[in-house]
């Protein structure tokens, strides 16, 4: 009996012993699978956000931003054609940045629009791919904003990064008074190079010369405008075979001076108009029109301290080489414009001026070519660092030319503008 | 008895609020082992201007956490300038703004993987290069 029990004893205690055994081993193995689960998803986690710092740092994806906005106008010009009153859709225009490894990168820009007859329409504003060689050399080559000045290249449809409303209107989009090609399609380089405590930056490119759009039918344009052209930049190829290039080239003070840059600039080459195509009646002094665009200035800017001084001047040399009208014209067109920051708020105001030579063809063809004087006084504020209201009055002053009047007016604009 | 335990309390909080702006001005800017970069370089990084240390493409990367005091130290402009000028640089030259991490953990950890990744952290870390 004692034997029995004796017997029984060691074998539940083995046996408990045995199943404790049995269970430690059990927790140990579930741990274990616990420890290499959870190194598995350690390692995936990682590799997750290493994929996603990688995307984020700019190496691959395609980034995309954009600018738009939306307003209110009223004017006192009685032409109500080229200034329409009341409610506007300004322009959508997306940009994508996407880079392709370390050197290769490209921007998109589709642009879309309401066109002053009341349509949409959709524009490749840029369509650019570049190589960066270092920090001295980037090589674009496509459709860019042609750079000359500061703001053509600094905002174009950017309205939401410009203090004011309104461009100055010499150098607004070329169907909108703008007095230059703002896009070009050829090659650009453009660079940095260290020099003293600042920086030289230059830009130079070659493209289509454009060509000047005779009597193109537009609802939004008075009749006698509608005998004169706008500019179009050859996107499909070059009509006189002959080159246009430019260069813009600045310093870039720092210490002291931060925020200051001094440039020049200059466009040069052949701008023909398509009359003879397209209308057959027209003053001889517009046929075959032919002019040697020569264009000279500079430009000035300082952005520090809560300021904002912008302005920029071009001198135009331009040589008529058909028509009646031969010889050399001289014609100029500046701005400047002064805004200082405090917090949210930024007034300022803006003086532009063209003095443009009508004998000269370059001018004389373009609907856009008259002489004006403007001055512009605004507020803008911004809501957050993504949008921005903007109030902003004009005075404007057009000089006659040809059958068109004289003419002055006040206007005054409101502008909601976002960025993302 | 009263002047004294005043003159502890004023003590101690100024020495608090000392310490406290000394760890909030400490801003350390690193770059992977490989990156060669100056001091003097950073803000031309971090501005988009410098792009290439030699043939290596540079990586900077913001950090939430220290942010404020990298654009006010080693920066000197505010955080809305400092966003204005990478929506110009995107918008003219199609470079991206650099990715914010966090805080030091992730930026050291994205600075010690990614050949030519700057960044900034409140204390010196190991295995990076230290830019002085």
């Amino acid at each position: 009996m004692t034997n029995k029990r004796s017997v029984s004893a060691i074998l539940f205690g083995t046996g408990l012993f045995m199943t404790t055994s049995a269970f430690a081993e059990t927790d140990a193995e579930h741990m274990a699978r616990l420890e290499s689960k959870l190194d598995a998803m350690q390692t995936e986690l990682s590799q997750m956000t290493s994929g996603m710092a990688h995307h984020s740092a700019g190496s691959a994806g395609i980034p995309l931003h954009g600018f738009s906005d939306i307003g209110f106008a009223s004017n006192t010009d009685s032409d109500l054609a080229s200034n329409p009153k009341g409610f506007f859709v300004g322009s959508l225009s997306f940009y994508l940045a996407p880079t392709f490894g370390d050197r290769v990168k490209a921007l998109i820009e589709p642009n879309i629009e309401v066109t002053p007859a009341d349509d949409i329409a959709v524009d490749l504003e840029r369509a650019q791919f570049g190589y960066s060689f270092s920090d001295t050399v980037t090589l674009w080559g496509g459709r860019f904003h042609t750079p000359y000045g500061y703001w053509n290249t600094g905002f174009h449809h950017g309205g939401q990064m410009q203090t004011s409303v309104m461009r100055p209107r010499f150098l607004d989009f070329e169907d909108k008074g703008g007095i230059l090609p703002a896009h070009m399609v050829g090659v650009w380089g453009a660079g940095k190079i260290k020099a003293g405590t600042g920086k030289v930056a230059y830009d130079v490119y070659a493209g289509n010369g454009p060509t000047i759009a005779m009597g193109v039918p537009d609802p939004a344009i008075s009749a006698t405008a509608q005998t004169l052209g706008t500019l179009t930049i050859g996107q499909a190829g070059d009509n006189n075979h002959q080159a246009m290039t430019g260069f813009n080239m600045g310093y870039e003070f720092s210490g002291n001076f931060e925020g200051l840059k001094l440039s020049a600039h200059g466009l040069q080459g052949d701008v023909d108009d398509n009359s003879n195509a397209t209308i057959t009646s027209l003053p001889s002094k517009l046929a075959n029109n032919k002019t040697e665009l020569s264009m000279l200035g500079g430009s000035a800017v300082y952005l520090e301290n809560d300021w904002e001084i912008l302005s920029e001047y071009y001198g135009f040399n331009n040589t008529n080489k058909s028509g009646s009208n031969t010889g050399t014209h001289k014609s100029w067109a500046a701005y400047a414009q002064v805004g200082k920051s405090f917090d949210d708020w930024t007034p300022y105001l803006r003086f532009e001026k063209t003095v443009l030579d009508q004998n000269d063809n370059y001018f004389a063809s373009q609907a856009s070519g008259q002489s004006y004087a403007r001055q512009s006084l605004g507020v803008r504020y911004n809501l957050n660092p993504n949008s921005a209201l903007k109030f902003e009055l004009l005075d404007s002053k057009f000089e006659a030319r040809g059958t068109t009047a004289a003419k002055s007016f006040n206007s005054v604009v409101v502008q909601y503008a976002i960025g993302f | 008895m009263k002047v004294t335990i005043l003159r502890f309390i004023s003590a101690a909080t100024l020495a608090l609020l000392a310490s406290q702006s000394a760890v909030a001005g400490d801003v350390v800017v690193i770059a992977n082992a490989g990156t060669n970069l100056s001091a003097g370089e950073v803000r031309d990084v971090f501005l988009g201007e410098k792009q290439f240390a030699g043939s290596i493409k540079l990586v900077p990367v913001d950090n939430a956490a220290q942010q404020e005091s990298f654009l006010a130290k080693m920066m000197q402009m505010s955080s809305a300038k400092y966003s204005g000028n990478w929506t110009k640089k995107a918008f003219r030259d199609g470079l991206a703004a650099p990715a914010m991490k966090s805080g030091d953990a992730e930026v050291i950890e994205f600075v010690k993987r990614t050949k030519g990744a700057v960044g900034y952290v409140s204390s010196s870390p190991s295995g990076v290069n230290i830019i002085k």
